[in-house]
Parts: C-alpha cells; sequence; structure tokens
C-alpha cells in the first residue's frame, strides 16, 4: 500500500554504467538508494537500472574488492558513469554482526579479524585447515602440537580463557557447528605416560584435533570472534571464540573461473635437526664406567665405521606432497553451484607416516522466486593419518624417548633374515617400532548445511526475512594402534606380547536456528532489528577396544589372550533465543544491543536460563565534520558483551569407575569429585578501539585494547588427596586478560605494473588470576621438579614456576617463578607484491618471548646422547658440561628446564608467474584463461635459540593450559612446493 | 508515521515468539551415561554392588603399590630403580648430590592419593552397608564393616610409614566426611587410631558368621571367611604393635594370628596381580636382564653384606655387565619377583616369626627369640644362630634376617627407622642422603 502512495508522488529513472579504471564492465555491484530498502545490481556489461522516488537520492555502489562509491542523482541528473578503485583496504571488508546478518567493516564496533582466501590458503596449499590459520590473526595465538603428519593444534584468542575447561573456540562453516574434539586412540595403554591404566588417560597421545580434517581451499573467508563483546550472540558455547568460515560459492557471473585445476608437488623435511653428540674414547668412558664394555665397542665401531646418526635415520626422510585441487563453478540467473575436489598425499619425516585427505564439496544456491531463497552446502572428507609412537612414556618405547638413550656405535638395523636386533640400550629399538607399528587415525565425514531465506515483506522502506538454517556434522573416527608381538618391547615378557588398540567414534553435531530480520529505513536512520531461535545438539561414543597377548601375528581383537574394553559417552542438548537491534544513523553512529538466552542439558539444571548481553557503539567521525584530512576515516569504537562456557561434560556426577581383579568385577571412586552446584563460566569482555584511515584509506591503523574477566571459572581443583578424591570441580575464581592489537594495513603501491599491499599486526596479551578460592596449585605439566604452571592469586594464569635456590623464592611463594607461557608480544608482516606477471607474497611470524618447559633436553641428557652434552655454556662456574649439568640441576633447580621460546620464522612464502588468457589464449584457442606457476614454502626460515625441534610444541593435548611442555614430539618440518595453476 | 508503528510491532512479534519458543522446549535431567555415582551406592545398594565395591578396594590397592615398595627400597637401600623416563628415581629420592624431596611430586603424591582413594572407597562401602535395604542380615553386614575397617587400617599403616614423624603430621584419620577431614595426626597418635580400627575390625569379624557374603581375591585365598580374615587382621595388629613397641601386644596378636613356626614362610595375605582380561599385571616384575633404562638393580651392598649360602640371595640376579644410571651402578637385577602373574606380599608369616622373636628379645626370651631366628636361618640355607646372646647382639641379628627376609617388600627403611639406625644404611656415594620420612603432599594444604 505505502509503495503506491509513494510512487504516485514523485519518481524517477536512473540508469548507469559500472567500470574499473582500465574501463571493463564490473557485474554484479551492488547498487543501493541510500536510506531506502531499494537496490539492484549491475548485469553483464556493467549497467543497472533503477526507479527512485522523491526527486533527488543518493546511490551507494559496493562491490568486494574496490572501494565504495557513493554518488548523488536527482530528476535533472539520470545518467551515472561510475568508476570504481580496487581497493584493499581493510574497512571494505564485510563482517559478522550478528547470527544472520553483516556489517561492513567501516561500521563495526569489533575488530573482528577476517581473512580470505588468497591469505588462508593462496601463498602455500596447507596440509590442514588448522595449519593454514597461523600467525594470520592478531589477538590470536595458534600453536602446532608436534610435527606428527594429520594436524593437532591449540588455539587462543585474547589469552587463555580458562584454566580447566574448553579453551579451544567454536567453529562455523556455513551455519553449521562443526566438531573440533580431540579423540585419543589410547596408546596410554602402551605408552603409560599418564602411568597405567585406562585410555581414559588420553591427553598424551598427541591425537589431532578434529577441525584439521576440513579442506581449507574451499573456503572463501575467515572471521574470527576473539572475545565475547563481538560473540555474546553465540552465547554459552563462545567463550574461546568463534571461527566462522564462509566457502566458496558459485557466480554466474561470465568473469568467474569455470573450472579451476591445481596441482602442487613438493617436499618436507625437518625443520631443525639437532644432530648428535660427538663421542670420544673418554666421554664414553665418563658415561658408561671406566672398566664398561662400551668403550670396546665403540671403537670397534668407530673403525669399522658403524658410528650411526640415528637422528637423521629416524627423522631424516624427505617425504613427498601432492596436492591436487579441480573446482567448477556455473549457473544461471537464478541458480549458482560450486563443486570442487581435492586429493592430498604427504609423507612425514619419518618413514611410515604420512597424511592423505580426499574432499568433496557441493554448494548449490537457488532463487526460487524474488521471495524465496535456498542454499545448500554440502562436504564429504575421507582423511587418514598415520602418525607414530612419540612424545612421553614411563616404558622407554616411543621412538622419541628409545632414540635419546641409545649411542651412535649402537647396531639396530635389521639382520639379514629381516629380525631386528634388541637395542641394549633402551626398551624399543626405535627402527623396528617404526618399521612395524601402526597408529593411525581415519575419519569419514559429512558436513551438510541449508539455508532458505524467506522475504516476507519487502517495500521501499522496510524488509522482513525468514532465515531457516540447519546442518549436521556426522563423522566415525576409527583408530587403530597395533604393536605387533615381535617387537622388542612386546615380546619376551618386555610387555604384553604385542597389543591392537582400536577405538570407534561416531559423533553426530546438528543444529537449527529460526531467524527473522526486520530492517527499516527511514531517510537518515536505518533499523534493523533480528531474533531467532537455535538448538544445538551433540552426541558422542567412544569405545576403544584394548587387545594384548596377540594371537601370532593377528591383529584382529578377537585374537588375543587378553581383551579390554573402555567405553565414553556424551550427549548434550542446548536451546537458544536471541534479540538484537542494530541502529544506524547515516553511518555515522552505529549502535547495537542484544541479548541471548540459552540453556543446556550441561548445566545442573537444564531449564535455567543463562543471559548474555552485548551492547556496542561505533562513531564515524569523518562523516560529521568535513575537512579532518588526512582522514578519510575516524572511528572511534566501543563493545561490551557476555559468554559463558559450559560445565565439562558430567561435571556433577561423583563416579565409581569399573575395575577388574581376578574376575571380579568392582567399583572404585574416581579420584574426581562432582559437583551438584556447578555454574558455567562466564566471560565479560569490554573492547575499546579506534580505526584510522589516510587517503581514502589506503592506509589504515587499527587500534584494540580489551579487557576480559572470566569469572566463576571451572577448576579441577586439588582436594586434599586424604579425602579419597585428588580433584573436585568447583566455580573458585576470577581470571582477567588485558591486551592491544595494532593492525597497520596498506596499499603503498598500486600502479599497473606495480603493486604492494602490506599488513603488519602488532599482539600482547596479559592474563592475571585476580581471584582464587581455592588453594594455589600446579597444573599440567610434571610437578615443580622439572617446572609446572602454577594457578596463584594475582599471578600471570600462565607462569612457570619450579623448585631452586631459597634465595630465589619471593617472600610467601612456594617456589621460583621461572617464566611464563605467554609472549611479551606478537608480530606478523604479511607482504603481497606484485611486479607485472609476478607476484610475491610472504608472511612472517614474530613471538617475542613466552617460555616453554623443555624436558626432551633433560631426557636425552640422561641417555648421554644431547647433541650440546658436552659445551660449557650454562654452568656458571663454568666446571660442568652442559649434559652433566642439567643433570645435576635435576631435583635442585627447575631453571634448566624453562627455556625461552621466541622465534621468528617465515611461516609462509610463494613466489608466483601469472600468464593472463591474452598471453596464452592464443596457444589454447582461448580455452585457458589464466595460468600461473609457482614455487611456494612453509617454515622456511626459522631463527630461534630454544634448544630444540621447535619451540611450537605440546606434549599434551586438550583444553586448558596444554600447551609449551615439550618431551620427544615428533620433529615438525618444513616444506616446499612447485604449484601450477590453471583457470578455464 | 504508520510505517513506525510497523517497526516496533515487528520488534515485538520477534522478542514474543524467542521467548514463548525458548519456554516451550524443556530439556531433560541429565542423566550420568559412564558410570554408576557415589550418591546413589550410598544411599541404597543391591548386594551385587557392595561387592563391587569390595572388589574396588582391593583393586585399589593395586594402584601406586609399585610406587610404595620403590619408595622403601630406594631409601632403604635394598634396590635402586632406574627409569629413562622419569629421572628422580635416582635424583630425588636417594637424595643424590643437592636433590632434596619435593611435595608435589609423584614418590609422595601418587601411592598417598591412592592409599585414601581405597580408604574412600572402604568408607563409600561402611556407608551404603549401613544405609542399604537390600537383604542381608546384621552378622553378613558387619563381615563387610570388618573387611573395610581392616583395609582401612592397611591404607593408613601404608601411608604413615612414608611420612612417620614429620613435623607437620604423620597422615588424617578422621576422613569420613570430605568436606570436613580431622587434623594431621602425629605418628604416634595414627599408629593408635589404626591399632584401635583394627580392634574395631576384629570384633566385627568375631561378630560375622562364618561367611562373607562377598568372595575376596585370590590374594586372600587363606584369608577368605571372617574367622581367617580375622587372623589377617591380627597378623597387621601384630605389626602395629611391633611399631608401637608394645611387645606384649605383638605377642598377644600373634597368637590369634595365622603365625605358624612350622608353617610355609610363604604364607600370608598378598595383593594379586594378574594379565587376564582387563586385570592388572604385576608392575614390579621386570623381564631378566633388565636394561638400565628401565631396571630394578639391588643395591650391591645387600649381596656383599650376605653371608656365604643364604638362599635369600636368590631374589636378586647377577648381570653380565653392570647396570649404571648416573652415579648408581649395580651387578644385580631384582629377582624378587618372577612374572607380571607374582603377586605381592601384604603380610607374610615369615615376618610374623620375625615380630615373634623381635617381641621376645625386648620381654627377655632369649632363647625363644633365638628359636625363632633359627627357623628363618636354617630355611635360608645358613647354620643356626651362634653369635652372642645378649638383647644387643640379638636386635642386630633379627635386623639382618629382616634385611634379608623381607627384602624389597617395604621394610628395610622402616626397621632402621624404628631402632634410630637410619645412619647406618650405607649409600654408595657421600653426596646421597637417606630421608626420614616424606613430606605432606602439596595439596593437603
Amino acid at each position: 500500500m505505502l509503495l503506491t502512495v509513494w510512487r504516485a508522488q514523485a519518481q524517477f529513472e536512473v540508469s548507469g554504467s559500472v567500470t574499473t579504471q582500465a574501463g571493463d564492465p564490473l557485474t554484479g555491484v551492488t547498487v543501493a538508494v541510500k536510506g531506502t530498502n531499494i537496490g539492484t545490481t549491475t548485469d553483464e556489461d556493467g549497467q543497472f537500472r533503477l526507479n527512485i522516488p522523491g526527486t533527488t537520492a543518493t546511490l551507494v555502489f559496493s562491490y568486494v574488492g574496490f572501494a565504495t562509491v557513493e554518488k548523488t542523482v536527482s530528476s535533472d541528473n539520470r545518467r551515472l558513469e561510475v568508476v570504481m578503485v580496487e581497493s584493499s583496504s581493510v574497512l571494505e571488508e564485510v563482517i559478522i554482526s550478528g547470527l544472520a546478518t553483516t556489517v561492513k567493516r567501516s561500521n563495526a564496533a569489533n575488530a573482528v579479524a577476517q581473512i580470505d582466501a588468497k591469505q588462508l590458503t593462496g601463498i602455500v596449499p596447507p596440509s590442514t585447515f588448522d595449519g593454514a590459520l597461523q600467525g594470520k590473526f592478531p589477538g590470536v595465538q595458534i600453536s602446532q602440537n608436534s610435527g606428527a603428519p594429520g594436524g593437532g593444534i591449540n588455539i587462543r584468542m585474547r589469552g587463555i580463557t580458562s584454566i580447566n575447561s574448553a579453551t579451544q573456540p567454536l567453529f562455523i562453516i556455513d551455519g553449521v557447528y562443526v566438531d573440533n574434539s580431540i579423540i585419543p586412540p589410547g596408546l596410554n595403554v602402551v605408552s603409560q605416560a599418564a602411568a597405567r591404566g585406562s585410555p581414559r588417560q588420553f591427553d598424551q597421545d598427541n591425537a589431532a584435533n578434529r577441525i584439521a580434517d576440513l579442506d581449507a581451499g574451499d573456503f572463501q573467508t575467515v572471521e574470527i570472534l576473539k572475545g565475547p563483546s563481538a560473540a555474546a550472540i553465540y552465547g554459552a558455547r563462545a567463550a574461546g571464540g568463534v571461527v566462522i568460515v564462509t566457502t566458496k560459492r558459485g557466480s554466474s557471473s561470465p568473469d568467474a573461473p569455470r573450472v579451476r585445476f591445481s596441482q602442487s608437488l613438493g617436499f618436507q623435511q625437518i625443520l631443525n635437526p639437532l644432530g648428535m653428540r660427538q663421542w670420544d674414547t673418554q666421554k664414553v668412558a665418563d658415561f658408561y664406567g671406566a672398566g664398561s664394555a662400551e668403550i670396546q665397542k665403540f671403537l670397534d665401531a668407530q673403525a669399522a665405521g658403524k658410528l650411526y646418526d640415528y637422528e637423521m635415520e629416524l627423522y631424516g626422510n624427505k617425504g613427498l606432497i601432492s596436492d591436487s585441487r579441480l573446482s567448477v563453478m556455473g549457473g544461471n540467473e537464478r541458480t549458482a553451484f560450486y563443486a570442487s575436489g581435492s586429493h592430498r598425499n604427504e609423507e612425514g619425516i619419518v618413514l611410515n607416516t604420512g597424511y592423505t585427505k580426499t574432499a568433496l564439496r557441493l554448494n548449490v544456491d537457488h532463487e526460487i522466486s524474488e521471495a524465496l531463497e535456498v542454499r545448500l552446502s554440502s562436504n564429504y572428507i575421507k582423511a587418514s593419518a598415520d602418525r607414530g609412537y612419540f612424545n612421553n612414556d614411563n616404558t622407554g618405547t616411543t621412538m622419541s624417548i628409545a632414540l635419546s638413550s641409545t649411542p651412535p656405535w649402537a647396531e639396530l638395523h635389521p639382520l639379514p633374515d629381516g629380525s631386528y636386533p634388541n637395542n641394549p640400550y633402551a626398551p624399543s629399538n626405535f627402527l623396528q617400532t617404526r618399521d612395524l607399528i601402526t597408529n593411525n587415525e581415519s575419519v569419514d565425514r559429512i558436513i551438510m548445511g541449508g539455508t532458505i531465506t524467506a522475504k516476507i515483506i519487502n517495500t521501499d522502506v522496510q524488509s522482513l526475512k525468514l532465515l531457516l538454517q540447519g546442518g549436521f556434522d556426522s563423522y566415525t573416527l576409527l583408530t587403530r594402534a597395533i604393536f605387533p608381538r615381535e617387537l622388542q618391547f612386546q615380546k619376551d615378557g618386555n610387555g604384553t606380547n604385542g597389543a591392537s588398540i582400536q577405538g570407534t567414534t561416531p559423533n553426530f553435531t546438528n543444529n537449527q536456528s529460526a531467524i527473522l530480520v526486520h530492517t527499516y529505513y527511514t531517510p537518515s536512520f536505518t533499523f534493523r532489528t533480528q531474533g531467532g531461535l537455535t538448538r544445538e545438539s551433540f552426541k558422542r561414543n567412544t569405545i576403544i577396544v584394548t587387545a594384548t597377548q596377540l594371537i601370532g601375528s593377528q591383529t584382529n581383537v578377537n585374537q588375543a589372550g587378553s581383551i579390554s574394553t573402555f567405553q565414553f559417552r556424551s550427549q548434550q542438548l542446548d536451546l537458544g533465543g536471541f534479540i538484537q537491534e542494530e541502529i544506524n544513523w547515516d553511518d555515522k553512529v552505529i549502535a547495537t544491543l542484544g541479548v541471548r538466552a540459552d540453556k543446556s542439558s550441561n548445566n545442573a539444571d537444564p531449564n535455567l536460563l543463562y543471559w548474555y548481553p552485548k551492547a556496542s557503539l561505533a562513531v564515524n567521525l569523518t562523516r560529521f565534520v568535513d575537512g579532518l584530512d588526512p582522514f578519510s576515516t575516524l572511528k572511534p569504537r566501543i563493545a561490551y558483551g557476555e559468554s559463558s562456557n559450559f560445565p565439562p561434560p558430567n561435571a556433577i556426577f561423583t563416579n565409581l569407575n569399573g575395575v577388574i581383579i581376578d574376575g571380579l568385577a568392582g567399583s572404585l571412586v574416581n579420584n574426581q569429585r562432582g559437583n551438584t552446584a556447578i555454574q558455567p563460566e562466564r566471560q565479560q569482555e569490554l573492547e575499546l578501539g579506534v580505526d584510522i584511515g589516510v587517503v581514502q584509506d589506503r592506509a589504515v591503523l587499527e587500534l584494540t585494547r580489551y579487557r576480559k574477566v572470566s569469572k566463576d571459572l571451572i577448576f579441577t581443583a586439588a582436594v586434599p588427596p586424604s579425602s579419597g578424591y585428588t580433584t573436585k570441580i568447583v566455580n573458585g575464581g576470577t581470571l582477567e586478560n588485558r591486551g592491544w592489537e595494532i593492525t597497520l594495513s596498506a596499499d603503498l603501491v598500486r600502479t599497473e605494473n606495480l603493486s604492494w599491499f602490506s599488513s603488519i599486526s602488532w599482539w600482547k596479551n596479559r592474563s592475571e588470576i585476580t581471584e582464587l578460592n581455592v588453594p594455589a596449585f600446579v597444573t599440567s605439566a610434571f610437578g615443580a621438579t622439572l617446572g609446572t604452571f602454577y594457578i596463584d592469586t594475582n599471578r600471570s594464569a600462565t607462569q612457570i614456576v619450579g623448585i631452586g635456590d631459597p634465595d630465589l623464592i619471593e617472600p610467601g611463594d612456594e617456589y621460583v617463578v621461572y617464566g611464563d607461557f605467554e609472549p611479551d608480544f606478537q608480530m606478523s608482516f604479511y607482504e603481497d607484491l606484485r611486479y607485472k606477471n609476478w607476484s610475491l607474497t610472504f608472511l612472517i611470524h614474530w613471538k617475542k618471548g613466552g617460555d616453554n618447559i623443555n624436558l626432551t633436553q633433560l631426557l636425552t641428557d640422561l641417555g648421554g646422547t644431547s647433541h650440546d652434552y658436552d659445551d660449557f655454556t650454562l654452568d656458571p662456574e663454568g666446571i660442568l658440561p652442559n649434559g652433566p649439568y642439567r643433570i645435576s640441576q635435576l631435583g635442585v633447580s627447575a631453571a634448566p628446564f624453562v627455556e625461552d621460546a621466541s622465534y621468528v620464522r617465515l611461516r609462509e612464502v610463494g613466489l608466483f608467474y601469472t600468464l593472463t588468457g591474452e598471453q596464452i589464449g592464443a596457444w589454447t584457442s582461448n580455452l585457458v584463461r589464466s595460468a600461473q606457476i609457482g614455487i611456494s614454502a612453509r617454515n622456511l626460515l626459522n631463527f630461534f635459540k630454544y634448544n630444540s625441534y621447535d619451540p611450537e610444541v605440546s606434549n599434551f593435548t586438550g583444553n586448558g593450559l596444554a600447551s609449551g611442555v615439550e618431551v620427544n614430539p615428533y620433529p615438525s618440518s618444513k616444506s616446499f612446493l612447485v604449484s601450477l595453476n590453471v583457470s578455464f | 508515521m504508520k510505517a513506525q508503528q510497523n517497526n516496533s510491532r515487528s520488534l515485538w512479534m520477534i522478542v514474543l515468539a524467542v521467548f514463548v519458543g525458548l519456554n516451550s522446549c524443556t530439556i531433560e535431567e541429565q542423566v550420568d551415561l559412564n558410570a554408576p555415582s557415589v550418591d546413589g551406592i550410598e544411599a541404597n545398594a543391591t548386594i551385587s554392588e557392595l561387592n563391587n565395591l569390595v572388589a574396588g578396594i582391593l583393586h585399589g590397592q593395586r594402584n601406586d603399590l609399585d610406587i610404595y615398595l620403590d619408595d622403601h627400597a630406594i631409601i632403604g637401600r635394598d634396590f635402586y630403580r632406574f627409569s629413562s623416563a622419569d629421572p628422580r628415581f635416582t635424583a630425588d629420592i636417594p637424595g643424590a648430590g643437592s636433590a632434596v624431596l619435593d611435595n608435589n611430586t609423584f614418590y609422595i603424591t601418587r601411592p598417598w592419593a591412592a592409599g585414601y582413594q581405597v580408604i574412600r572407597n572402604a568408607w563409600v562401602l561402611r556407608h551404603a552397608v549401613a544405609n542399604t535395604s537390600a537383604p542381608i542380615n546384621d552378622e553378613q553386614k558387619r563381615g563387610y564393616l570388618g573387611f573395610a575397617k581392616t583395609m582401612q587400617a592397611l591404607q593408613m599403616l601404608w601411608l604413615s610409614n612414608l611420612t612417620y614423624d614429620n613435623p607437620d603430621g604423620c597422615i588424617r584419620v578422621d576422613v569420613e566426611d570430605p568436606d570436613n577431614l580431622g587434623p594431621l595426626v602425629s605418628y604416634d597418635e595414627a599408629l593408635d587410631f589404626i591399632a584401635a580400627l583394627l580392634d574395631e575390625a576384629y570384633d566385627d569379624l568375631n561378630n560375622a558368621g562364618n561367611s562373607f557374603l562377598f568372595p575376596l581375591s585370590t590374594g586372600f585365598a587363606s584369608f577368605n571367611t571372617p574367622a581367617t580374615f580375622g587372623q589377617f587382621n591380627r597378623a597387621l595388629r601384630a605389626r602395629v604393635a611391633a611399631y608401637q613397641q608394645d611387645w606384649n601386644e605383638v605377642l598377644n596378636s600373634l597368637a590369634v594370628s595365622f603365625l605358624n613356626p612350622s608353617g610355609s614362610l610363604t604364607l600370608g595375605a598378598y595383593v594379586a596381580f594378574s594379565t587376564a582380561s582387563g586385570d592388572r599385571p604385576n608392575s614390579m616384575y621386570i623381564s631378566l636382564p633388565n636394561l638400565p633404562s628401565n631396571a630394578r638393580v639391588a643395591v650391591n651392598s645387600w649381596v656383599a653384606d650376605a653371608e656365604p649360602g643364604d638362599l635369600r640371595l636368590n631374589k636378586v640376579a647377577p648381570r653380565s655387565e653392570p647396570a649404571v644410571s648416573g652415579q648408581f651402578s649395580s651387578n644385580y637385577d631384582v629377582a624378587l619377583w618372577s612374572s607380571l602373574d607374582d603377586d605381592i606380599a601384604i603380610i607374610r608369616n615369615e615376618e610374623l616369626i620375625l615380630l615373634s622373636a623381635e617381641a621376645k628379645i625386648h620381654l627377655g626370651d632369649l632363647s625363644g627369640a633365638i628359636a625363632d631366628l633359627n627357623i628363618i636361618r636354617v630355611a635360608a640355607g645358613l647354620a643356626p644362630y651362634s653369635g652372642p646372646s645378649d638383647p644387643e647382639s640379638l636386635i642386630n641379628e633379627m635386623l639382618k634376617q629382616r634385611r634379608y627376609s623381607l627384602f624389597g617388600e617395604g621394610h628395610r627403611w622402616v626397621d632402621m627407622r624404628r631402632y634410630n639406625r637410619l645412619d647406618q644404611i650405607q649409600t654408595d656415594n657421600p653426596d646421597e642422603d637417606v630421608w626420614r620420612y616424606f613430606p605432606i603432599p602439596a595439596s593437603e594444604g
């Protein structure tokens, strides 16, 4: 009704064209009439046509990768020729502002980090999705756990959010909640890393995060909501931040490539070999004793030229990498599709380890009518990782720990009959272990999602949209660890005559939401109201069967003399609702208010609603006053939000564990006590910032300060073990993170032949335990003798303490403070240079400070094989060489085991040469639109003093502080690739 | 205006839809998908659930028993533990160099927690027996209680051996309510409590009828009725009395224990191990020859100090080459256990005969003491005792026989300590220490 009334009053038609600076027409440019719901897009020739009510209007032209243009039109000026200028300005990005809405960054009140496909996967094709994220987001610390093929990382956004509960972010891909569990293979039965026991004690099994399965090559953008101020609308699951992935969609544009093929070939090799100790007779006598037979063995081996470099025998493989990818897209005015298939195959730096992944994707968008649109996404992944057998143990059997006590004159090579000699220096012949064991994780995964958007109301001044969204992530993980009975540590009473540990985990996650978005335009204000309901459900069921006393060479678990089983189930159902109101005053002031409410079966009272408010304000000063030159943007912003973190599954129960003795089934109290009054943890974050742009936003400085408070921290608090329990789940403290994030990005040069985009980020975070209602406690390491994390009031949450000189212990303290896992600061340099057909892109990542607990060197010292055993750099009195010095400090001081883990690394670098269609079109009958050939490398250059393979390491996987403790890991690698990309 | 009304009407409709939707769905109360809960069992257990708790206690006794025994053997210099995976066995525990015992390291925290976990399980059993509505009579209930209390006393005795007369206190004995724990009491108070608890348990067992309603492990094959389990209870009581230097009580308790001077020395109660499915192998056993990276090797002086021909030297096996770890070296592997299925002794006849000898020395029955000692000597292939028969010499001889008879079973350190002779324990290197007690675990607060 309103529409016809207005049209009758006055309206005029405007038409025009949109081109690039070079004069090429631009298709798909959004043309909107400011202050109304009226708009269109340009056609294949860059033309548009619009009917506008009234006599004057402002048209806004926007297109990804180009600077937004505003033009005034009137009934006297109905023809427009618009030239759009390419821009890499971050302020042109469109970022998430709600569950169903986006906002241009120039209007955003949060420092949301976003990267596109080019930065994500465009420099070096990544092995796993997690690896593609490292170093690319200011405020986010992403560190890998080891070099084992198949991934495994720890992500911390704006510091550590929780000591014991989940700290990993929520991953959402095209609206589907994607599972990121770490599911252990149950190696503990053999390694006894957590001492003998059930596979429950899993966090040293070095399993991968399941997010690693995803194929980043299909991703268009990745956005990170780092804290509750941006993520509050995700409520009870957003404590660790939210990673939102949008995958590539089809396009009907004739400019878009229809078929793309990429092939990369290369290899990876150990990143930082340490070298072996150089022995001589005296050293052998010193270590093994003056009369030891080892002296003669050493001399014999030396004379026979049989001193082996076992480090390189174990870690020296040059693993081949092959990465192939084919994508097809197309469509017509109503339907668009994107389909892709990829296959990656990589060998590890240890023989018989490696990773393969095949992924298929089909995304289809269809417009049923003007008012009804459907978007479907589907993804199938099959991945398999052979991860070897590394890290801590208590049996001396992992390959790396066996290596640490094996001198170079040991003869471990297979005998002519194919059998392996026993390693007299360790419980395991690691060459035999390498050649005979299997430790495989394989996953079959389907992720599907769909959105129906219905435009219920669509007039010149308002619109009401209904979004129905749903999806699921379903996978089955099979873990298979086979330790054959002929292994040194399995046969002759040294073990269990073989072990076959096979796990099966079906995991099913699904979520649905219904969201209404109402937008109402007035000439100077736009109001956008949204509200919706969400439902998320999670189910997991892990069954691990451990067979020992294997029959012959059988690996079926029923071909065994002893079988034990383990099952872990978890189920969770969450229901939530939210409302959000955004008010935009002419792009001058943008305010948002919202609230979310959540209930969950994981809470002690499953029907109690928990509320999460949010509010934000951004002010574009340059829109108020002209002549603020040189500033093109000057935007102070402030945002506040809350989110929470569920209690761990089963936190409310005190269990009895099932045990067996002499065939009698038994129940033994679990050492963790439940708590029926447990509350979710709650995060409150205030973020202040300013975005400053100069020279039409060619250079933009984003400066952000945040303060994030985590209240009601859930601790697995140590309780006096004389209670019969060692821990109890409690709400017991408050943790505060404060930090700075600064990003300076600039289009330094932009000419036809030469362009240079540079983005430099600097970030730091400091945490403090401001309140602690449980006694200070050590956590996440191996005790104070070797250095440990220590949670104490008014101290950093990530401080590392240990035993040591009483003079160094501050009054009132129990231990010496030796360091902190938190880096002093981190910095990244992303540079993208193009000259004619050449492009050079690289990412340098600098982590300054931050300490690790390095126990690899200690175990290697005790085995007498450390590469620096005989150097004199540590003993302040200069008497003892490094190896004996470190050993002498064992039980005296943890100082030698806490080490600075700073690094500077060239994470990614790629040099590409592009041939355009014009250059090669002639030879290929215009079939090929462009071709690109190049070389790239990951971790090509690394600078660190840290005395091991890689300062980025973790023996533990999982939640909380699980980072920065090193015990003989699978060493990290660097990789080199040659790539060919062809677009048709 | 009309449009603005439209806007606020949409807003309110959305608000309404969200909250009606949120409150119209309810989520069911969570149940534990993975295990039974303590609260449920304590409130009302079935007979099979009570028996599960009994088996849980027997199983729990095995947790970290190896660490407990290693602690004793290393400080008492019976044997060393070499482990490339954990250097603290050869640093902190023998006090090598300037290493000292830490209050937050596995060698004290793990056995301490494991012991109290068993004590907690026994409390759950005691509470469950008190509250159950299962059809069991009073005698049967007292059978459960006598078992539970005896096991609590045994665990407390083991723990008190580690922390002894630590000035911070020895152990907590009042631990029924996990939210309201009693204080750390002194060693003497701990022993008094343990003795009283054993007596209380003995009274229960004497009123528990002819049989238990629950099965026990094979380690208790000779003690699986209230009457025979009572003999085991009295054997422990005799050991406690000896620690209390209440020599008359030692003899009184031994009289109703399973002491049998002419019986097998290995008769006794054991912690059972097995390689059967789901069961627990004996982790004290390491196949011969031990590798230096993972070894239990006898302290050389234990062999050197033995009388020639002592058959008990078969508890170690000579090595072809010394095992070396840092400053420690040994020519003998420990061969006390012969397979992963071997059981570990809790208390056995050999100790009871030696306790009898010890009490008799202190009570002046020297010839009776010598007779007891000779049972042990003859069984070890040695000639009867021919040394001086004054009490001091006999105590030396008794301690020596205990050193060889009870090698590796958690006695040497305790024995030398209760006779104030820790300074007589020989160390291989001058920079080592012989600790008197372990620190109280840090998390006891």
